[in-house]
């Protein structure tokens, strides 16, 4: 079978999903969705936001202390600090805030995310409880743009996350990343195809997780398993693209390997094996016809895509190699002219579809920074990005598929 | 109609587009790299006849009025040119192959107008016929070939002429005969000697007549 077989068909579904969400994008339901005011006055819902925490010494005050900062009225507004059995100086950190009036803090066994999760929702009463990560921090008005997107029907609301202070080539490369899921995400919530409620920020009605039994490990992705339960049982998950909530993206290429090796097997082990019925079912519209279904396929393309360009590559460079073999260096590795020929300007099918499918894919970055308002320059998160992800992206989904094979489950750090 | 059915046919339609568009503008490229090629080997079918009339015209003229080094070096961009339309249009292509007939014959009017320039004048230039094949039978052809594009890149005195021994034309098939060429690819004809096989640009390299390329001046 020859390169192009495998390429091609990858490539059109690329542009053509690009091209979906681009058209979706422009379409009347999310033009209403980005045209929306956020809440004003005080007759709002009251509001508990958890924030579970397994050794979180570094970043926790700054978490805490942006929700307490959260532009809500003080009387409906809880933040519930989760210790789940740290064995840092979380306890201490939490224990400042221990006189608050509107923080709860909850010390208990070690026992998963989901539990410190659970215990939170079971602490209150409130009408929404938000899962916050204590990495993350929100933007004071992030609230005010979530609330009403709690319209009838609606279970969870996602919020607008990005990279907080993007520093080296791996965050850069993030920040970018996250910039599309802004505009990939406000996109898909309009048609309800979303299969994910993050877990740095999402917020949700507590009597619908109740009812729907709380979080579950869910494959170490308990948001993802907990929208896709929600979907499931017929909800809406929405978007809220201006409630900005900035978290802190793995810095090194061993947790960031970590964390998308966790996200991606841990899609892959939800979709396949808990709610493989889901996947092509038409009454489940987007969700079930087009996103997951193109989630599997681009997953799986993009190793075989990345192992054929990567073979195709090296028998190239080993042909090219063998071509220059005992010919002076200077002749066979420098370029004879620098002047510009157009003659030779390789116009290859493959070269034109990539670089329509990058053109999408940029376009929907910056729209996402747009809609988002979100800060920071995006030239360079877009150069990280182009140059490592694609380099980077099929090892950790080859490596994820591996873990699955082999019944094989990760740490979380 | 739902709006995700709609946004599906609108993207499908979109992507369509997108693939024809990019298909037409390949296609497109590669006519105008056809055409680029065919006006470079019109020009040099005119500098070839016309150094074939200079020929007649000053046969008992100074020999240092008639040179076809410039035309040399065109022939050489040409078949550089050529070379990669093959590569890229595929070496069935209809016109990719008229276009090397074409060439070939230019090539070899060429090698005889400057063999008799050479026989005349008693200029000393160094001719290499070089064949080769495209089928797959010949495994160190592209070592060879690129063995050779140095070679004439460094030492500009050194006339290299190309041929595709499996091309069907009546021209090269004469020549082969005449040349006495068998099918032990690569071959070269170095100054009317001829060897078989590559294994290495210095071992090439002794094939010449001795002195010849260390007195050229490299470039």
């Amino acid at each position: 079978m020859s390169a192009e077989l495998l390429i091609y068909p990858a490539l059109f579904v690329a542009i053509f999903f690009e091209s979906f969400v681009l058209v979706t994008f422009l379409s009347a339901p999310a033009r209403r969705r980005r045209a929306g005011a956020p809440a004003g006055g005080n007759a709002l819902p009251t509001v508990a936001v958890i924030v579970p925490c397994y050794n979180e010494e570094t970043t926790l005050a700054r978490t805490a202390t942006s929700v307490l900062a959260l532009d809500y009225p003080a009387d409906k507004l809880s933040l519930i600090l989760v210790n789940d059995g740290s064995t840092d100086g979380t306890r201490e950190v939490m224990e400042q805030f221990r006189n608050h009036p509107h923080v709860a803090i909850i010390h208990k066994e070690n026992g998963g995310k989901y539990t410190a999760l659970n215990a939170g929702i079971r602490a209150t009463d409130a009408e929404i409880v938000g899962c916050l990560d204590a990495d993350s921090f929100v933007e004071p008005s992030a609230l005010r743009h979530i609330i009403p997107c709690f319209e009838a029907g609606v279970a969870a609301v996602t919020a607008a996350m990005s990279v907080h202070e993007p520093k080296n080539i791996l965050e850069l490369m993030q920040y970018a990343e996250y910039l599309f899921g802004i505009a990939q995400r406000h996109t898909l919530a309009s048609i309800n195809g979303l299969y994910v409620t993050p877990g740095p920020s999402s917020f949700y009605r507590r009597a619908i997780v109740m009812a729907v039994g709380g979080f579950r490990t869910g494959h170490q992705v308990e948001d993802m398993e907990m929208a896709l339960r929600l979907q499931r049982h017929g909800y809406t998950i929405e978007n809220a693209p201006r409630a900005r909530v900035y978290t802190t993206a793995p810095a090194t290429l061993r947790r960031l390997f970590l964390q998308r090796i966790r996200w991606i097997s841990g899609f892959l082990r939800n979709v396949l094996f808990d709610y493989r019925d889901l996947v092509f079912s038409p009454a489940k519209g987007a969700l079930g016809m087009l996103v997951l279904p193109i989630g599997l396929f681009s997953l799986s393309a993009s190793v075989i895509v990345f192992g054929t360009i990567v073979f195709a590559t090296s028998a190239d460079i080993a042909q090219a190699i063998a071509l220059r073999e005992g010919i002076p260096l200077a002749y066979a590795y420098l370029p004879a002219s620098f002047a510009f020929d157009w003659f030779y300007f390789p116009t290859t099918f493959f070269m034109l579809l990539v670089l329509v499918t990058i053109a999408a894919w940029v376009s929907l970055a910056v729209l996402g920074k747009q809609i988002s308002r979100t800060p920071g320059g995006l030239a360079r998160g877009l150069i990280s990005f182009l140059l490592f992800y694609g380099l980077l992206a099929p090892l950790w989904i080859a490596r994820a598929s591996v873990d699955i094979v082999l019944h094989k489950t990760r740490s979380w750090r | 109609m739902s709006l995700v059915t709609r946004n599906v046919l609108i993207a499908l339609g979109i992507t369509i587009l997108i693939v024809g568009t990019i298909a037409l503008s390949i296609d497109y490229l590669g006519k105008q790299r056809i055409e680029e090629l065919a006006a470079i080997e019109s020009q040099i079918a005119i500098d070839t006849l016309s150094l074939e009339t200079q020929f007649l015209l000053l046969v008992s003229a100074p020999c240092e009025s008639a040179t076809s080094t410039s035309l040399a070096s065109e022939l050489a961009n040409l078949g550089d040119r050529l070379a990669y339309a093959e590569q890229e249009l595929g070496s069935d292509n209809r016109e990719v192959i008229e276009l090397k007939k074409r060439y070939t014959l230019l090539e070899i009017r060429d090698y005889l107008a400057a063999k008799q320039l050479a026989a005349t004048c008693g200029q000393k230039d160094v001719t290499v016929l070089y064949f080769y094949s495209n089928a797959g039978d010949c495994d160190n052809c592209d070592r060879a070939g690129y063995a050779l594009s140095y070679l004439r890149d460094t030492y500009p005195d050194l006339r290299v002429y190309s041929f595709d021994y499996h091309l069907a034309l009546g021209a090269l098939e004469t020549l082969i005969a005449v040349t006495k060429v068998k099918n032990g690819l690569p071959s070269f004809v170095v100054n009317g000697k001829t060897s078989y096989g590559f294994e290495s640009l210095e071992e090439l390299m002794t094939r010449f007549p001795k002195g010849t390329l260390s007195t050229s001046t490299p470039l």
